[in-house]
């Protein structure tokens, strides 16, 4: 999801009609975004773009485009004229191998506000951001064109290059850049993983950018003042290089602005022939009318499916009798099958008034048998006065280890924890209960609570989900028999034979705590805590609690489920 | 009432909780508790009779506590960030970020937060990345700060003036500690003619219904407006009955449950589901990687080549693909499950036509824990397919759900995007209170995500966010509630 800021006045002004902030929200509904938030003081709107595969819908312009079709305003690909300019690119075979592609555009007659230089910015960043991948896939750079001159050269250079990066008085040379610049720290290591610097120098030597991270403070200022741009998108992908320039001539277009290609000249390590950039050529995608009928349950004839996909700005013409060519417009590169157009038309259709229809066919439904199992333990424990709890899965491996007197556990962490609170998942459920009864300690005692819940477990390289089932009591009477006798309830009631034998185990107090065998196999424990447990969780009665892995009841229905 | 009229009749341990409540005037049930050495339930029986004949009062008192949450322990003992970095800035004069960084030694986050916080107050300006003093203002939060160090300690501290700022910085939450005052309303002194000792003649034994001496006793009137002793019986977590009956009526509805591992392989959380290796929700920053193994084993079957040719162009579905060198290892890296989806990816697999599936799985993001995210959650998570299937049978399932689930006829549909279905659409609810929520999302998968499988009948993927759902039926606003531990919500909390 993409979230942009923007005017209420300015959505108005585009889509040409007056809307209420309900109405405009129904609208933006159409062009998979909404609104999140409006401040009507400032007449500002927070809008969520729900689509991280379509970045022309991620400025003001790109909503009101799909708007005005669904308003029958505007129908089928905007269409516009791309004069000539005498600008060239020349890169540098250097490149081939780290950041090869770059597409340029120019535009002219801009009139441009301080508030719309902003929204170009909100717009190149988010693009740079998500589909730009943080600018590793591609990244855009505008710049004052006044200063530059043709050929402009992108090319890998020296390190000891010095140029004033933006927001600096000074000048810095490249690795200073990247080591102090605010931009060099954020976008730094893609440049570092090149192993060289690339560079866009103009004719006249003077640094338009370090692509992709930062801009010269001069040339690669945009201000009011700016009437003629030059657009630079490059990038390690050659398609998503050139959408984007795409998007951003269609956005300049709306913003009244004329374009001019640019030629890009590249070796042939590179490319096998040179670019004159936008391109503009418009993909074909053919489709069957009957395919998409079925597939929605709709009937539409050929005329309704092309007046459809004309709505969502698409042109089409019918080949055959069920045919569709449809032409996609050069700002979207999201279409990759028929099933793309069918939801083109569904949209067009409307979601809300395309009709329900009821599948009847019949189905057996259930649960599953481990469900069941698990559930039958429950309603056990229920029934034994257990209170439920609920905790999470991934947590604290203080609660799991030094705050049960245990040290040595292996239990399955993360890569990128946010926090330590919630970085190991749990391998067992009763220091959980040791945790809620420290917390619970100024209630009413006693306190009977039990959790039936899955545990991972790592066993030798593998990583395994079970369930587990622990009962806690706590009370100045509490006694070994208020585990056992539930313990013995519990594997009576579902017909389990099981034994007890003596452990030593830390958390426990030695001689009071036994571990729990069925069938020849331990499988759980059973126990008095230990005091000096009880007294760093500050819980000042007795707590005993059992835990059993449900896998080892024979008559239940419950397995380890292995991550393969 | 200054005095007792007429005679009155207690048992012994009620005489004496009487006795020891005049002693000391005013007590409270906790004190008491611990003072008479009875437990809870014993004690209010025996305080009904003195509650009951007007001996004793009682008042419940509410007390607020304000405690310190895991951040603010952290700002009390290491300082409040914003107090940090004008130390730092004091003693430096400007620095950049990253020299900020290194000197506070905390994360990017919490850094950006107090520079936003001073930047607000105009106390701090950045020019050209360079961060510095606008103020000499050391003093700043000096007094909030001085109420953490307290608060740390234990000790009590007037919290008044930094109470709104605190809770909304999530640095302190408030802890309620209900208990009552006993008063005595006559001391016993006074009331101590008219009282006698009461034989206990309040319990019917079996030797008295044996022998018929009942015949001629007379059983003590229970006092029935008294209250009864506090007794909590065992229950499901509310929470956890309520997925229960989720899976109940999905089960009614024809759906038959599935579940999957937590510890979950890309491939099945991402790859089966067409998303590219590259995109955004594979990142670090949107799934919990697994440290310890950092690889899981990719499954033997056929499919996985075939996953892999969907990736690179389309595979015999007649799509484009992502075309780019889909890598294994990727694949094979192991995570926790980032949405149930990978649990219907699993049953692609093997799956029946026609069938109906369903999964109520806990999933993870790395978001940071607070009022509106938790680190895991619930996802209800299914699969519809058949031949005859179509888009608008779709719409007619969530429909459904909207109705018998979310309990309501107030819902309607918007187009939306995930990259594994198409087309794709959220099921919005609109609640008269909470305006447009969003309740679930559906569509039919793409051809790329069910061809490796060799499935060619419509596969409808749903989801609902059940989380939200409880919340709003239960009014409840902090989803941390969800996991709650206190033990007065667990024991008492309404079914409704």
């Amino acid at each position: 999801m993409v979230s942009i800021k923007t005017s209420y006045t300015k959505m108005k002004e585009l889509l040409g009609i007056d809307v209420t902030i309900e109405e405009l929200d129904d609208l933006l509904a159409f062009a998979k975004s909404e609104i999140d938030d409006f401040v009507e003081e400032e007449d500002m709107l927070v809008i969520d773009i729900k689509t991280s595969n379509r970045p022309d819908l991620w400025c003001p312009e790109g909503m009101i485009r799909e708007i005005k079709g669904i308003l029958e305003q505007e129908a089928g690909i905007p269409q516009y004229e791309v004069k000539k300019s005498d600008y060239k690119v020349v890169v540098d075979s250097a490149l081939a191998s780290t950041r090869p592609y770059i597409a340029c555009a120019i535009a002219k007659n801009l009139d441009l506000t301080d508030y719309s230089i902003k929204q170009l910015m909100q717009q190149s960043e988010k693009i740079d951001n998500s589909y730009g991948r943080k600018r590793k896939r591609s990244s855009i750079g505008m710049y004052n064109l006044s200063m530059i001159e043709s050929p402009i050269e992108y090319k890998v250079i020296d390190k000891s290059h010095k140029f004033v990066p933006l927001e600096h008085e000074e000048e810095m040379d490249l690795p200073t850049i990247l080591e102090e610049h605010e931009k060099g720290l954020e976008f730094g290591d893609i440049v570092k993983g090149y192993g060289h610097y690339p560079i866009l120098l103009s004719a006249n030597g003077t640094t338009l950018s370090l692509p992709p991270v930062i801009n010269s403070n001069d040339v690669g200022r945009i201000t009011e003042d700016t009437k003629e741009f030059l657009i630079e998108v490059t990038g390690t992908n050659y398609e998503t290089v050139n959408v984007v320039l795409n998007i951003l001539c269609q956005t300049m277009v709306e913003y009244g602005s004329d374009i001019y290609s640019v030629e890009i000249v590249y070796p042939s390590e590179i490319r096998k022939e040179n670019d004159i950039t936008p391109l503009l050529e418009k993909e074909e995608i053919t489709v069957n009318l009957d395919k998409i009928n079925k597939y929605l349950g709709v009937k539409l004839t050929s005329d309704e499916g092309i007046e459809k996909l004309r709505k969502r700005r698409f042109e089409c013409k019918t080949i055959g009798k069920t045919n569709l060519e449809v032409k996609i417009p050069p700002y979207r590169k999201d279409i990759l099958h028929w099933v793309d157009i069918a939801e083109e038309i569904a949209i067009a259709l409307d979601y809300n008034k395309i009709g329900v229809t009821k599948w009847k066919v019949i189905t057996k439904g259930g649960l599953l048998p481990e469900t069941e199992s698990e559930n039958k333990v429950r309603n056990i424990l229920v029934g034994s006065g257990g209170i439920e709890i609920f905790s999470n899965i991934l947590t604290d491996p203080e609660i799991l280890t030094t705050n049960v007197n245990m040290t040595k556990v292996d239990l399955v962490n993360l890569q990128n924890p946010v926090s330590l609170t919630y970085s190991v998942l749990r391998d067992k459920l009763f220091p959980l209960l040791i945790s809620v009864l420290s917390k619970n300690t100024h209630e009413t005692y006693p306190q009977s609570i039990f959790e039936v819940g899955e545990v991972v477990k790592i066993l030798g390289k593998r990583v395994l989900t079970q369930t587990n089932a622990s009962y806690g009591f706590a009370g100045a009477e509490a006694s070994f028999e208020d585990v056992h006798k539930r313990l013995h309830m519990m594997l009576d009631l579902l017909d389990t034979e099981y034994k007890i034998e003596s452990i030593s185990h830390p958390a426990f107090t030695e001689g009071r705590s036994g571990k729990i065998i069925i069938a020849e196999k331990e499988c759980g424990i059973i126990g008095e805590i230990h005091p000096s447990v009880l007294e760093l969780n500050q819980i000042w009665v007795p707590v005993v609690v059992f835990e059993i892995q449900l896998p080892y009841i024979p008559t239940l229905n419950c397995k380890k489920k292995f991550t393969d | 009432m200054s005095n007792l009229e007429d005679k009155v009749a207690l048992p012994p341990e009620a005489i004496n909780l009487y006795k020891k409540i005049s002693s000391l005037k005013e007590i409270s049930m906790k004190e008491l508790e611990k003072e008479m050495q009875l437990d809870r339930g014993k004690m209010e029986y025996f305080l009904s009779f003195l509650i009951s004949n007007a001996l004793v009062e009682r008042t419940t008192t509410v007390n607020q506590k304000y405690v310190l949450t895991d951040a603010g322990k952290q700002a009390a003992e290491k300082g409040l960030i914003e107090r940090l970095i004008v130390t730092a800035l004091l003693n430096k004069q400007s620095l950049n970020f990253s020299e900020l960084a290194k000197i506070l030694e905390c994360d990017k986050q919490e850094m950006n937060a107090g520079i936003g916080y001073l930047k607000k107050l105009g106390l701090l300006q950045i020019i050209q990345g360079k961060l510095s003093l606008l103020d000499d203002k050391t003093k700043i939060n000096e007094a909030m700060q001085e109420v953490l160090k307290e608060l740390l300690k234990g000790n009590e501290v007037d919290i008044t003036q930094h109470q709104k700022e605190l809770i909304q910085r999530n640095l302190v939450f408030v802890d309620e500690i209900r208990d009552s005052i006993l008063k005595t309303t006559i001391p016993y002194s006074k009331s101590k003619s008219m009282i006698t000792e009461s034989v206990d003649i309040s319990r019917l034994t079996p030797a008295m219904i044996r022998d018929g001496s009942w015949k001629t006793t007379k059983l003590r009137s229970y006092n029935l407006d008294g209250a009864p002793p506090k007794y909590y019986p065992g229950r499901k977590q509310p929470y956890a009955q309520f997925l229960d009956e989720v899976k109940q009526k999905l089960a009614a509805f024809g759906f038959q449950e599935m579940r999957g591992p937590i510890v979950e392989l890309e491939y099945w959380n991402f790859d089966a589901l067409f998303q590219a290796q590259d995109h955004p929700a594979r990142e670090w920053s949107d799934v919990y990687r697994v440290a310890n193994p950092k690889l899981g084993e990719l499954p033997k079957e056929n499919h996985v080549k075939l996953v892999q040719k969907a990736h690179e162009d389309g595979y015999d579905t007649g799509s484009k693909g992502w075309r780019y060198k889909w890598s294994p290892e990727k694949s094979a890296r192991l995570v926790l499950r980032a949405q149930g989806t990978s649990v219907s990816a699993r049953t692609l697999a093997n799956l029946a036509v026609p069938s109906k599936y369903f999964s109520i799985s806990r999933c993870f993001r790395p978001d940071t824990v607070d009022v509106t995210h938790l680190s895991e959650f619930n996802q209800a998570e299914g699969i519809v397919a058949d031949t005859s299937i179509t888009f608008r049978d779709l719409l007619g399932i969530l429909e459904t759900f909207a109705l018998d689930i979310a309990e309501t006829d107030k819902f309607f549909f918007k187009p939306d995007y995930y990259p594994f279905t198409e087309p794709s659409v959220e099921l919005s609810v609109r609640d008269p209170k909470l305006g447009n929520i969003e309740f679930g999302g559906a569509g039919i998968f793409r051809p790329e995500v069910v061809r490796p499988f060799n499935i060619d009948v419509p596969v409808i993927a749903w989801g609902l966010g059940i989380d939200r759902l409880f919340m709003v039926k239960y009014g409840i606003t902090d989803i941390r509630e969800l996991f709650s531990h206190k033990m007065e919500w667990l024991r008492s909390a309404k079914m409704s």
